[in-house]
Formats: C-alpha cells, structure tokens, sequence
C-alpha cells in the first residue's frame, strides 16, 4: 500500500509519505516513517499498534496537535501540515472532536459547561438544548451541574463523548478512549461511541491496543516500529 | 469569540483556581496598599507643606512692588472665577511716643503694614485680644508687635505717633503668618487700616512704599493651578519685570532644597515598593499557571486560537487585578485612617485625606497595570503549551520562545517605564530607575544562576542528609530557585536601599540645623556703632559674634548689556520670574580679606588680578541665575555711583551653617568708602535677648534685632514633622517588601507538596521532610539575602552620595541583620506555605496533580 497513488477528494483524511522523528540527545529518534494512508468519509479506522508503535503521535498528527517532519496531512483535501496555529486550532474547532484515555475535561467547568464549551466557542444557537439532549444521550441528564471530580471515570468519558460529537464534527479522533476504564464500563463507552458515530456519520479513527475494540472497526491499520504493517479491510 | 462569552468562560476557568489567585490578589493589593498609602501621604503631605508655603505669603499668589501697581490687576479676581485679592502696603518708618514734658519721646524704627479686609488669606494672625484683626483697626487706631510697646514704654490702650498722626494701641500681634516671607526684617511691625496710613502722610512722592496684592485662589489649587492663575496675573502686569510675583510653589530655598529631597525620596519608596508587587505577581502567575497546563492544552485542542486563550487568562488577570488593587486601595486608606492618629503630633490636622482620589486612580491604575504586564511573562510562557499535551505529557514547547521572551519582556520593561513615569513625574528618573531595577534584576539572575551553579557542583557527600536534600532542592535544575532568588533579592534590595536612605536622610534632616547656629541678626547698625554693639553683646554673654559690613547696591550691567535688556530678553525666553527678579532686585553686597570657612572657592582665584576690583560670587547664583563665570564683567550702581567689578572667582556655600554669607563678597578696600551699614550675628541665650534688646533700643535705637530663634524653630518643625513622616514611609514600605518576600516563598513552594510526597513514600518521616525544606528555604533566604543586601547598599550609597550629595556611613547593623532576617523569615514563611504539604498524606499529593 505504500506510496500507492489516492484520490484526495474521496478521502477525509489523508496522509502522503509522513514522517516524525525526535530529537534525542544528538541523534533523531524516527517515531513515524513514510506513512500513507486515506480514511473515507464516514470510514471507522481502527489503529492498532503495541505500546511506543507511534499510535498516539499519528493521531496528533491527524489532528493537527503535532506537526510532521516530513510529508503532507491532508483534512477534506485540504494540507493541514503549514498551517498556522491559529489556523489549526479553527480547523479543530470547526471539524475535529476528540476522545482521550484521560478524559481531558475542563476541570473547572462542570459536566454541561464541557459539553456546552464547544458550541459556545462555535458561537452556535441553541447551545444549552443541544448539550442538555446530549447530556440525556450518554445518560447523564442529571449530572450535568457536577464537576469532574465529582463523576466516576467511566461518567467523566461520557461528558467526554457528549462534548466530542457536541459540535457535529466530520472527523472524531479518539485515543485509547477505555484504556482507563473497567471493562465493562469500557465496553459501555464503547457501545456509546459506536452508536454516536452511527448517528453522526462522522469519520471515526480509534487509537487503541486493545485487539477486541478493534474488532468493531470496519478498518484496522496496524502500525509497528513507526510503520504501517498491516491495513485490513481497506475495502 | 463573543465578549460575553470570553468573560463567562474566564469566570468559569477561574473557579478552581480562585484559592491560588487569592494569592496574587493579596500580594498585589499589598503593593497597590503602599502606592496608594505612600500616594495619599505624599499627596497629604505636599498639599500640606504647600499650605504651609501659602501661609508664609499669606496667600496663593502675590504681585509687589515699590511703585503702583497697575489698576489692571484688580480685574484679576474676575480672569480668574472664585479668586479673592486685598491690598497690603509696607514701608519702614519712625513710630514714637510722647515725651515727658519738652523731651522727645522714645522712637523706633518700625515696619508699618496697612491692611484690610481679606488680609490675612491663609495662615493665622494672632492677636492679643483675640479677635479679628479688622475689628481692631480703624483709622485712629494700630495693632503693634510686643517689641515696639516693650521699646516705646506702651501698653495697649496708649497712644503713639507716626507720621503727623496719633493712634491708639487697640491689640499686640504675637504672630504673623508671613512674617519670615521676606529675608530680614528692618523692624517690628505694626499694622493699621488703609485710610489709617494715608491719615498719617507719611506716603508721598519718593516714599519707598511696598505696594502688594495678595491673591487667594478657590480651594486648593494644584501646582498646574497656581501656574496657571501666576500667568494670567503676570499677562495683567504687562509681562514687566518691574513687579515680583510669587506663588506658594516658591518657598525659601533652604527649605525648597530639602523638600525637593524628599519629594524625590518619597516618589523613589512608592516607585520601589510598587516592583516588589509584581515581581510577587509574576511568580504568583507562575505558579499558578503550572497548573492551568493542562487546561490550556484541552482549551486549544477544543479549537480555541492562541490568541483566544490568552485572551481569556488576560480577562482573569485583569479582573483579579483591578479586585485585588481595589482590596489594595481600601487597605491603603485603611492605612491613611490611622497616619492621623499614629502621627498625632508631627502631622497637623487635615493634611491626610485618606480616600483621596488621585491617590486611588493611581493605586487601582498601578496596580492593574503591573498585575497585566507582570503576568505576561508567564502567561506567553505557559501559552506555548503545545495541544499535543493532551495526548502526551512529555512533548516539547511550541517553538517560538525567543520571540516570545522578547516581547514579554519588552512588555514588562514598558510597564516599568510607565509606572516610573507615573510615579516619578520626570522622564530622566524614570528612565534611570528603570535601568537600575533592569541591572539590579540582571546581576541579581547572574549571581544567582553562579550560586546556583556552585551549590550544584559543590560535593555535599558528608553533610547531614536533609541539608543534602536541602541543597539538592536549591541546585536542581528546574526548581525555580532562580526566579524566586531574583524576587526575593530584589525585595531584600528594595528593603536594604530603602532602610539605607531613610536612615541617612533622617539624619541629614535632623542634623542640618546646626547646635551652633546663631539666634540673632542685627542690622542697620552704623559703622562707628559696631564697636558699642559688640561690646554690649559681648558683656551679655552673646557667643560666635560676628559682623560684617554691608553696602545695597543695584546691578545695572553684565559684560556691559544693560540689565533690563538682559531680564526682558530672559522673560520672553521663559525664565522664572524668581531669576529675573534676582537680577533686578536690590543686591547686597559685602568685602571681606578672606571667605568664613563655610565658603570654597571653586573657579578663578580670590583676589588675584592687580588693579582690577574684583568681586567673589556665589557658584550656584553666578552659573544658574546669572549665567556668568569667572571673567564677567559687572557694573553696579552704588547709591548712584557706577563702580565695575570684575568677577575673580566662584565660591560654593554652605548655607546649612545659617552663618552670615553673601552672594557677592568684593574685594577689601573697593567699597570701603561706600554708604555702608553692618550686619550682625551672635548666638544670645534665649532669656538673655529681650534684656539685650531693651540695651540696644536704649543705646543703639536705630539697630534692629531679629531674634532668629523663631523662623529657625518653624523651620526644624517643618523638617522633623517632614523626617518623621519619611521613617513612617521607610518602615511601612519595608513592612511592605516583607510581607511580598514571604508571598514570594509561599507561591514557589506549592509545588514542593509532591516532591514531599516522593521523600515520604521513601520513607523520610514530617521532622525530616521539614528540615528538607527549612534548610532549602534558609539558603534561599541566605542567597537572596546576601545578594539582595550587597545590591541594596550599593544602590543606596548611589542614591545618598549621588542623588542627594550627602556623605555615605556604612551601617554594620543593616549588613548583617539583613541577611540573617531574611534567612529566617524565608523560613518562616516557606514553612508556613508548606504546611498542608508537610501535613498531607503522600497518596493524596501525588494522586492530585
């Protein structure tokens, strides 16, 4: 699949011939090289990797959060790589939601200010019905004037869902999103991303090491050692 | 981003951080409570001693001269809405009383001042009885001074003659608010009604009459005020400078000099203990936002631009900082309250206003300006938090940095400038004292990074293990040690200069006026009279007897340009009216063989050109009010006899002895046989005068004495009321630097609750993680303490040999006691800050982040 020529205006997301590597010491440590691929609007891509494969840094990359060293990030057919911060973070505003592993919730906004933040940065109308109908979504109707300190992890991933797919994004990147939950509590996050992402048609990519949540991905790249090892179901 | 929005969310970011922020609102409104304690007080005091100079003029402004002065002037109250203005005339004359049959009766020479309503506008006259002074006067009557009815042999209620006129004593004037306006008096004074002098046609053709308009303006006017009425009056006087005009900003210069020392010194403590706020504001902000980092990462990775989360930090640091400046300025006029209480016996009744609304502008305008551009440096710092935060904890800072620490600091560097500016009202002192901080700060960060440095480097393998840590916890790289150190030693600094100064111009104020000085004055004594006069003195025990002849004289050409040109062609260039009156007022001159030792010749030679008469002048006179050196040539008019002198030298005085100097000192035997009097001083126990002057009335009755007990004793009142409310400031401001030294310590070791947790967990029991971070506080505090100690007497031995050309005494005490204060109260504070971390169980610590 390497290097194999791509229609870009079909993709989502794309990424011609990325490379990242770090300083390290004096050297440069390659954590990504020469990635390509392109993910379909709508697509769910699973990433799977073992631990230090570059999952979370090809994800930042998506993102926009990081920058490549070499190579072209491309976001609806647009190159994201040059942009400016400013730049980005509208890109991100406008068509990126995020899941993390450690939730990332605001942690002086309570659970409906985190859902509602978005919009409001989007200046949206009918914010607070939307945050409140999301909220009831992932069933945490009555919980939305707590902080984060105040709900479980499993509660805190859910205000985490509501405010990821609050703002209609047309990607939603989520890393390692049940690495800090039980497993049937994971399994229940799960479910709601999957029936969220069904509802919003939006490109879903999954970062995870977890072989079973992958199962559920209509797509699974497998990345070792900074390199695309495996693309299953690239249909 | 709507403004609604960034304001709700910064209120909303703002909520767990609010404990923390109580911090920075307390460290600030510490500094803002100093600006605005030390503004109300400067205010208060400058107000206050500008008071006191109305009160020596009697009014705000006042026009004189010895020739009528111009009907227009009258039309000054209606130019300037709300003034008042009265007439006053003065001239010298003979009062006497009837003899005993056909012997004369006894006379005096006496200062007449004929009055009316209005006089006086400011000050207090006070009368014997006790009434108002028109209610006394009519144009049969006179209100005299206690020295004519002792020297005449009146009591009130009898009568005395002046001019062809009779009058009747109706009250005894004790005191008169400008009494010592001028420089001597010829003789004492009484007063009588307007119509009173003309009854006594004395005022005729050639009469040397003192006409006066005293002008009073509304209110308190500010110095731009008095400015501004002294224009309008000097437009209605045809810009001539026939007429001296002078306002209550020309006080006498002995005293002009010393309040100009303390205007400077005050302007310097506010300006001081102003940075020492935001050096606690920046590392408040540094700490605080180490634990914002994570939510900026979040914040930016939901989409919000750089520019929009700084922003919103903006928002809160500004909120904050005009809350904790309000907090601020409510204490400093919590303060202000109780000066008046505390200061009962130095500060007069009213002086202070203690919601005074300069002084809070400044204090809230201050303050949020250095909360918002202190703040920055951090702030831009902390923005570079790159989003990827969110995913890994470990990834590098957004690049940029270098601009970034540009701009902040350039930020920084401007806020300073213009809170200098503010504060010192003078570009030169602002610019200086901002270069001084910025060298201060630098040499404070490159002794502490050597320090550092060393201790990182220094073996530690024998020493006891919690100075081991303790050390460890100065040297490690990242600990912050260097931005507390440089806050910390600049505050020890501010506190050192400031304790440094003070003290030395408490006791310049205190010691300038000498034990030694003399209490009295005769004048108009005729030469052959001297030596009479001197024995008399001598045979009441008068000490430090001196006399020295003395000729009036008019200066009539410099370098042969006539001196009217010279003073109109100065006028139109815009010299003060008090250098062009000094050039066309009558000038006094003396000759003597050799200068009193008070004087130094510091240009020319004295008495070295054969042939020439020559002239010795006053250094700071020749150069700044005459504009000639060494070479000039000058013609006087001596009684109407021209006689040219050439100036041979310059000399420098030392007016703080109050010994007898002149401006003009000629060479013997140039002016030996010009009309001349004497001037003498002598130093008379104070019970010994009246008996003295009683003798001299008797024997010598055309000899005046001014006992010069009473001017000097208004002006040591002035100067220590001005000394003790210098200490007041001094130790409120060192107070002030303490208490933002402990904040220092406290805001940096919030982080150590972690570390702790970490020595905990390997075991390390509450007593020795205590000693850990005592002893790591204490080499903070010994650090900071000897550099900031080191640099505080620099500055201050800058600041008292340079800037008030005063000789420098080291004080031991200050060297010493400084360091070891600060190493306790380092650990003091730093303990105490770190409390709840000692305390905390070591889960907890590391479980919240």
């Amino acid at each position: 699949m390497k290097g194999q020529p791509l229609q870009a205006p079909s993709f989502s997301l794309e990424l011609r011939n990325v490379s990242r590597s770090l300083p390290s010491g004096r050297a440069q440590l390659s954590i990504l090289s020469d990635i390509s691929l392109g993910i379909r609007s709508g697509q769910f891509a699973a990433i799977l990797g073992p631990s230090g494969s570059g999952k979370s840094t090809l994800l930042g990359l998506m993102a926009g959060l990081d920058r490549p060293s070499s190579g072209q990030i491309l976001i609806d057919g647009e190159p994201i790589e040059a942009l400016e911060e400013d730049a980005l973070a509208l890109l991100r505003r406008k068509k990126i939601g995020f899941v993390f592993q450690s939730f990332q919730l605001l942690p002086n906004l309570t659970a409906k200010e985190n859902v509602l933040f978005p919009l409001e940065l989007l200046g949206l109308e009918g914010a607070e019905d939307r945050a409140d109908g999301l909220l009831a979504a992932v069933g945490l109707g009555q919980r939305g004037h707590h902080y984060p300190v105040q709900l479980s992890g499993g509660e805190q991933q859910r205000v985490a869902l509501a405010r990821a797919f609050a703002p209609e994004p047309s990607i939603l990147l989520a890393d390692e999103p049940t690495g800090n939950l039980d497993s049937a509590t994971g399994e229940a996050v799960l479910n709601l991303l999957t029936r969220l992402w069904k509802e919003s048609r939006a490109t879903l990519v999954l970062v995870t090491h977890d072989q079973e949540l992958a199962v559920r991905a209509e797509r699974r790249i497998h990345l070792r050692d900074g390199r695309i090892h495996l693309d299953e179901g690239n249909a | 981003m709507s403004l609604a929005f960034l304001l709700r969310a910064a209120l909303r970011e703002s909520r767990g951080s609010r404990g923390k922020l109580m911090f920075f609102a307390a460290c600030l409104a510490v500094g803002v409570a100093a600006v605005v304690a030390v503004s109300g007080l400067t205010l208060g005091v400058e107000r206050g001693i500008r008071a006191q100079a109305r009160q020596l003029l009697a009014a705000d402004i006042v026009v004189s001269a010895y020739r009528d002065l111009p009907a227009s002037l009258e039309s000054v109250i209606t130019k300037v809405p709300g003034s008042r203005s009265t007439r006053v005339r003065e001239m010298v004359t003979v009062a006497s009383v009837r003899g005993e049959g056909d012997a004369p009766g006894k006379s005096q020479l006496v200062e007449l001042k004929a009055v009316e309503e209005g006089y006086p506008f400011h000050g207090e006259l006070k009368l014997d009885p006790s009434r108002p002074l028109m209610t006394l006067l009519d144009p049969q009557s006179a209100v005299a001074g206690p020295d004519v009815l002792t020297r005449l042999g009146v009591s009130v209620g009898g009568r005395i003659f002046i001019g062809s006129a009779e009058y009747t004593i109706t009250g005894i004037v004790k005191a008169e608010p400008d009494r010592i306006a001028g420089a001597f008096s010829l003789g004492p004074r009484i007063f009588v009604s307007q119509e009173g002098l003309d009854r006594a046609g004395i005022v005729q053709f050639g009469s040397r009459v003192l006409r006066k308009l005293l002008i009073k303006l509304p209110g308190m006017p500010s110095a731009q005020e008095a400015e501004r009425a002294v224009q309008v009056v000097r437009s209605l006087t045809g810009d001539s400078t026939a007429y001296k005009i002078e306002s209550s900003s020309d006080a006498q210069p002995a005293l002009r000099q010393g309040l100009s020392r303390v205007d400077r010194f005050l302007s310097l403590v506010a300006l001081l203990s102003l940075i020492v706020g935001g050096a606690g504001v920046a590392q408040t902000v540094r700490a605080w936002l180490a634990t914002r980092l994570d939510s900026l990462a979040i914040l930016k990775c939901l989409g919000m631009r750089p520019r929009e989360v700084l922003a919103l930090y903006l928002v809160q640091i500004v909120l904050l900082g005009l809350f904790a400046s309000l907090i601020g300025a409510l204490a400093g006029s919590g303060i202000l309250l109780l000066v008046p209480h505390v200061l009962r016996d130095v500060l007069p009744d009213g002086w202070i206003s203690p919601f005074a609304a300069a002084a809070w502008g400044k204090g809230l305008a201050l303050g949020t300006v250095v909360s918002l551009f202190f703040s920055l440096p951090p702030l831009l710092e902390a923005l570079r938090v790159p989003p990827a935060r969110v995913l890994r904890r470990d990834v590098e800072p957004l690049p940029g940095g270098r601009a970034v620490t540009l701009l902040a600091g350039l930020a920084v560097l401007s806020s300073l400038y213009f809170v200098s500016l503010v504060q010192a009202r003078s570009v030169s002192h602002a610019f200086f004292f901002t270069l001084g901080i910025l060298a201060a700060a630098g040499i404070l960060a490159a002794m502490s990074a050597l320090l550092v440095r060393t201790i990182g480097k220094a073996p530690r393998g024998k020493l006891p293990l919690w100075l081991r840590h303790g050390l460890t916890g100065v040297a490690r790289p990242g600990s912050g040690t260097m931005a507390s150190l440089v806050a910390l030693g600049l505050g020890i600094l501010v506190v050192v200069a400031m304790a440094l100064v003070e003290r030395h111009l408490t006791v310049e104020l205190r010691s300038s006026l000498p034990k030694d000085a003399p209490t009295a004055f005769l004048i108009d004594i005729q030469p052959d009279q001297w030596s009479g006069v001197k024995r008399l003195l001598e045979e009441e025990g008068a000490g430090r007897v001196d006399s020295v002849p003395m000729i009036m004289a008019r200066l009539s050409a410099i370098d042969g340009k006539p001196v009217e040109e010279i003073a109109r062609e100065k006028a139109s260039g815009g010299d003060s009216e008090n250098r062009l009156w000094a050039l066309t007022r009558e000038q006094r001159l003396t000759y003597a063989d050799a200068l009193p030792p008070d004087n130094k010749v510091v240009e020319g030679k004295l008495w070295s050109l054969p042939g020439r008469p020559e002239l010795s002048v006053e250094e700071k006179f020749a150069k700044k009010t005459l504009g000639i050196r060494a070479g000039a040539v000058l013609e006087f008019d001596i009684q109407g006899v021209p006689v040219t002198f050439t100036v041979s030298s310059l000399r420098s005085v030392d007016w703080r002895t109050f010994g007898i100097n002149f401006f003009w000192v000629a060479e013997p035997g140039t002016l030996d046989a010009a009309p001349q009097s004497r001037l003498a001083a002598a130093r008379i126990e104070e019970e010994k005068e009246p008996i003295v002057q009683d003798r001299l009335a008797r024997q010598f009755p055309n000899v005046t004495m001014i006992r010069t007990r009473e001017v000097l004793s208004r002006i040591a009142g002035i100067l220590e009321k001005l000394g003790v409310a210098v200490q007041f400031l001094g130790f409120f401001s060192v107070a002030a630097g303490l208490i933002l030294l402990g904040g220092a310590v406290s805001a940096g070791s919030v982080r150590k609750a972690r570390e702790m947790a970490v020595l905990k967990v390997l075991g390390m029991t509450r007593p020795g993680v205590s000693g850990v971070l005592a002893s790591e506080y204490a080499l903070t505090g010994l650090v900071a303490g000897v550099i900031g100690t080191a640099g505080g007497t620099l500055l201050a031995w800058a600041v008292v040999t340079q800037g008030f050309e005063m000789a420098w005494k080291p004080s031991y005490a200050v060297l010493t006691l400084a360091p070891l204060v600060t190493i306790v109260l380092t650990s003091i504070a730093g303990l105490a800050a770190s409390l709840r971390a000692i305390r905390v169980r070591p889960l907890e610590a590391l479980r919240t982040e």
